[in-house]
């Protein structure tokens, strides 16, 4: 058992299921959808993708790069429902769909970056 | 990827970003999750936005104030514990930003990418030369009058430093490295097609060999200037296929049979590599026996050069005389070297020639010559440019300077490539030939004249190519003609001409010129811009060949009618 790989691959997956745990739900009830989540899902996707740093094989570079893919996705979805929470002053249903379909972008970055990681760990012969 | 330094980067910020994003989210959400009270008396919980707002300021030691309401004592106490944990990683993180900085790898590596990048930027052929000392430092200055791109390569960080301190213009990139290095010279261009020259010119010579053999497996279209006091690997490195091959000692000794020989056919050469065309006195060397000391490399390549000429010679070896005494300690104006000086005839001797690679061992054997014999025609070997000023207090007639005549001979090659043909062709004519031509040059030009290349081309000498196009004729003769007056003309003189095998030395005035032929002329610096002028100006070019100015449009058509 690889130690590494026990870490990145639980923040891998981590962070992909808290990702689907916050797009799961109706896209225009913002009850539905838990801002902690959010903040959870945000911070373990920042690790995951630290933990993918100066990994320079193939696979590496890919993976990083999904990873990355994931971040920008949800911090522009946050930061949407910071914008309309007190730049707007009130969540409309625009507003509320975005911050959802954002964070279900970065969830087929997320399942992305699971295969990936899966298939590498299985194509590993040690 | 090939820039290796941003994942070093990326790399070693790994532990410091883990850090930083760890205790922001604890420290954010213990602000969410602790109840605080408004001006109201309600109470209400900071949102994630107000929580990351409020840390970020907190950890980066901002600090704006407790907003958006006075804290409680439950968020104070959060607060005073995130401080610690938020602001020691904010400093690691900084810290180790900073660190990496000053990282050697990383400097080291930043510093290779912007090398190879100017590499790859370079528009023009460039020259590869191998350490960055005295001797390669004259000729990177020179070659950087000409305009020549060159690339520096040296083992040693303070020569590089030195290297840029220099403010060259064009840019002159250097870098740190270990020439043996097969990568290092990858890097430095080697196989770049751009790369037209190579010069290695180290003491050592198994190194220059070496580096100058694993440049040449990388590229097999590059010129080489390599150094090798080794008559057999000199030899061995020609049948390898080198063309410029260069032995210090053999150049002093041809130079030194020449002067013998033929004083004026010496005095053009040693112009060509630099010096003045005026026979000075101390440059005729009297006839009568020679004695040389020391039969080391310098030694034995003037033997040489002396059997050629038939002249008495002795030679008088310090290395044999010191070896088998126990006088080793007191090497400078020994008794011994005084008494072997006299064994080979020393007050009769009309030429002594100090050899060996001390400096101050030669000194001394001029200063013992000259006290015993003092109207005794001087020659030394000089090894280090520093003692100059000792060479010229003690007024040697002649000194060889290794270094000079090593940059001066690869200068000569590359800025002007015909001035090798040129000398071979002035080698096989006799003194009273050199000293008519002597005459004609320094008559017509002066005592110190510039030399310029030209190959008549599209590139070169646009108007000249146009005309000769046309099957028009164009006679040397023209060329020489002034652009104020064509009747008069400029101070130049064509001392070759090269048309594809055959050689022309001093071509006549009615020789015709035909597209392809490379011509070597010395003129002054004047004429040279003339010269220019006509051969890439239309207007000028019909001016001197016709003696009137062309006249185009239709003003033009009706004065050919």
């Amino acid at each position: 058992m690889n130690l590494q790989k026990v870490i990145s691959g639980f923040f891998f997956i981590l962070a992909m299921t808290l990702n689907f745990g916050f797009f799961y739900g109706s896209p225009t009830v913002l009850v539905e959808h838990s801002k902690y989540e959010l903040f959870a899902a945000i911070i373990v996707n920042l690790i995951a993708t630290v933990l993918k740093f100066g990994d320079k094989t193939q696979v590496g570079s890919v993976l990083l790069a999904t990873s990355l893919v994931a971040d920008i996705q949800l911090i522009i979805s946050a930061s949407l429902w910071s914008y309309g929470l007190y730049g707007l002053g009130n969540m409309n249903e625009e507003i509320i769909t975005a911050v959802v379909s954002f964070s279900g972008g970065a969830l087929l970055a997320n399942i992305t970056s699971v295969v990936i990681f899966v298939g590498d760990t299985l194509k590993s012969k040690r | 990827m090939d820039n290796l330094f941003v994942w070093i980067i990326i790399r070693k910020l790994r532990l410091p970003i883990l850090i930083i994003i760890i205790t922001f989210s604890i420290a954010i959400l213990g602000m969410v999750l602790i109840p605080g009270v408004d001006n109201h008396g309600k109470i209400y919980h900071l949102s994630i936005f107000d929580a990351f707002y409020f840390v970020s300021y907190m950890a980066s030691t901002i600090g704006f104030g407790e907003s958006p309401y006075s804290f409680t004592y439950p968020q104070k106490l959060w607060v005073s514990f995130s401080i610690y944990s938020t602001v020691i990683g904010w400093f690691y993180g900084i810290g180790a930003i900073i660190s990496l900085m000053q990282d050697k790898i990383l400097a080291l590596e930043l510093a290779r990418a912007r090398f190879v990048r100017s590499i790859k930027n370079f528009k023009d052929p460039f020259i590869l030369v191998f350490g960055y000392n005295t001797t390669t430092k004259k000729l990177i200055e020179r070659l950087n009058q000409e305009s020549k791109r060159m690339v520096v390569i040296d083992k040693d960080q303070d020569k590089i430093e030195a290297l840029a301190l220099e403010n060259y213009y064009p840019y002159v990139p250097g870098f740190v490295a270990d020439a043996l290095d097969t990568k290092i010279l990858e890097i430095a261009g080697v196989k770049s097609k751009k790369c037209e020259a190579v010069i290695v010119v180290f003491e050592d010579d198994e190194k220059n060999m070496t580096i100058a053999m694993k440049c040449r497996y990388l590229n097999k279209n590059i010129s080489f200037f390599i150094r090798s006091s080794d008559p057999h690997n000199n030899l061995y490195l020609k049948s390898l296929g080198f063309k410029h091959v260069e032995n210090p000692f053999n150049v002093i000794s041809k130079r030194f049979e020449l002067a013998l020989r033929a004083p004026h056919i010496w005095l053009l050469e040693s112009w060509i590599y630099g010096k003045s065309l005026k026979m000075r006195q101390r440059d005729s060397i009297p006839d009568g026996k020679i004695v040389v000391y020391g039969h080391g490399r310098m030694g034995k390549a003037l033997e040489e050069g002396l059997k050629k000429t038939g002249r008495e010679y002795v030679f008088v070896d310090s290395e044999e005389i010191f070896n088998n005494s126990s006088f080793k300690q007191e090497i400078h104006g020994s008794e011994i070297m005084e008494k072997e000086l006299l064994n080979a005839g020393l007050k009769n001797a009309k030429v002594i020639i100090a050899t060996t690679r001390d400096d101050m061992i030669n000194l001394s054997v001029i200063t013992i010559a000259k006290k015993y014999n003092p109207k005794i025609y001087t020659i030394t070997r000089e090894n280090d440019l520093n003692d100059l000023e000792m060479f010229q207090s003690i007024q040697v007639d002649r000194n060889y300077v290794l270094e000079d005549i090593i940059t001066s001979k690869i200068y000569i090659n590359i800025a002007f490539p015909l001035t090798s043909t040129f000398l071979e062709l002035l080698h096989e004519h006799d003194d009273n030939w050199g000293h008519s031509l002597v005459k004609r040059i320094t008559s017509k030009i002066g005592y110190k004249p510039g030399l310029c290349e030209i190959k008549i081309s599209k590139e070169q000498t646009l108007a000249l190519f146009n005309v000769l196009r046309k099957k028009e004729t164009v006679k040397l003769d023209v060329l020489k003609r002034s652009r104020t007056n064509y009747k008069k003309y400029n101070p130049l003189l064509f001392l070759m001409i090269i048309r594809g095998r055959k050689k022309i030395i001093l071509p006549k005035n009615d020789f015709e010129i035909e597209i392809g032929d490379k011509l070597l002329i010395t003129c002054s610096e004047e004429s040279e811009t003339d010269l220019m002028y006509i051969l890439n100006n239309f207007y000028e070019l019909y001016y001197v060949m016709h003696g009137r100015d062309k006249i185009s449009g239709i003003l033009g058509m009706l004065n050919t009618k």
